[in-house]
């Protein structure tokens, strides 16, 4: 049996054997249709009704039960959870599994999609080092990524140490995986 | 036989949730690439991903498939399952599998071939080791006898209940 228990390790390997066997176009469609449509389907049912309230009680549910270290928080235009502990990519360098060039392009793979189909956008950067923050907000809100400090404060992960410990991809306003720099 | 898993997490058990992406993971890869495409995804995952396990088994022989189980199932929380070694075999008598029971608790539809990774990987895992993987039943609860090849039933698919 495959189990829950090292479900991240498994699931990683399975991103490098449908992208070996289909290519990155295949990988894509995974994340946005087996996952985010199917998979994640209770997180499509509370964001595109709820918006921001719908994230609020997906995201705290599961970052509890993920046992992430994580803070949530959140004005009336934007939801933002910096992550120190990414339970997914901490069980990868724990265990030392690296079988995918980047796992963790899963997360906007299938968030991505999911936010463009509410009408929201996702400035993101995360450091490969299981360190990660993200902000989420209406598409047309006009706003950009918020400095360090100006949403949050002491709870902000650039602010703490080891954030340059890994390499930086950065997401500004986007819904794609690719749409990295 | 104590056996640690070859991969360990900070947190003691994993989110149950996970089970949704293990299924749609399979029914994702059948529609792609066929039955035969599924069969060659877990086989591959069970060589390839499973390599520390297949270690484990290949030194330890059945007391360490005995002990892999008893630590497998400690970390998958809503399983009922009784493990049983003897000298030619280690029989896991599974009455409730946590996935299935996880899936139907949440209106999940269940992949048909679900159970038939439990052949298909454990049997892949064993290769190296000697050691074959037989499932009687499935959809929830089973019987999966583990035997060295030369004492062991060459599994017949129809024996692995589809999932309903």
């Amino acid at each position: 049996m495959i189990g829950r228990y090292h479900f991240c390790g498994h699931y990683e390997w399975t991103f490098s054997w449908i992208e070996s066997n289909g290519g990155r176009g295949l990988l894509k469609t995974y994340w946005e249709e087996a996952i985010g449509e199917d998979s994640q389907r209770h997180a499509r049912s509370l964001i595109i009704p709820q918006g921001l309230d719908g994230m609020k009680r997906y995201w705290q549910h599961t970052l509890e039960e993920e046992a992430a270290g994580y803070a949530l928080t959140s004005d009336e235009k934007c939801l933002r959870i910096d992550i120190k502990t990414c339970p997914s990519k901490g069980f990868l360098l724990k265990n030392g599994l690296q079988q995918h060039s980047d796992s963790c392009d899963d997360c906007m793979g299938w968030i991505g999609p999911m936010m463009k189909a509410s009408g929201y956008v996702v400035d993101h950067q995360h450091n490969h080092q299981g360190r990660s923050w993200r902000e989420f907000r209406k598409k047309h809100d006009g706003n950009g990524s918020s400095d360090p400090e100006e949403l949050v404060t002491d709870k902000d992960v650039r602010l703490k140490p080891g954030w340059e410990s890994g390499p930086i991809d950065s997401f500004k306003r986007a819904t794609d995986a690719d749409d990295k720099s | 036989m104590k056996v640690d898993l070859p991969y360990t997490d900070a947190k003691p058990q994993g989110a149950p949730d996970f089970y949704f992406a293990i299924n749609v993971s399979f029914r994702f890869i059948e529609e792609r690439f066929g039955n035969d495409g599924l069969i060659r995804y877990r086989e591959q995952m069970g060589h390839e991903y499973f390599r520390p396990v297949q270690n484990i088994w290949t030194k330890g022989g059945l007391p360490a498939v005995a002990g892999y189980w008893h630590a497998f199932f400690d970390a998958e929380p809503g399983s009922e399952v009784d493990v049983q070694e003897c000298d030619s075999q280690v029989v896991v008598s599974v009455t409730r599998c946590p996935a299935i029971g996880h899936l139907r608790e949440h209106d999940r539809e269940i992949v048909a071939e679900f159970c038939q990774h439990c052949h298909y990987v454990s049997q892949s895992i064993g290769r190296d080791a000697g050691i074959s993987t037989t499932v009687f039943g499935g959809n929830g609860s089973c019987k999966q006898i583990f035997s060295y090849d030369k004492d062991s039933e060459k599994q017949q698919i129809s024996d692995i209940r589809e999932c309903i």
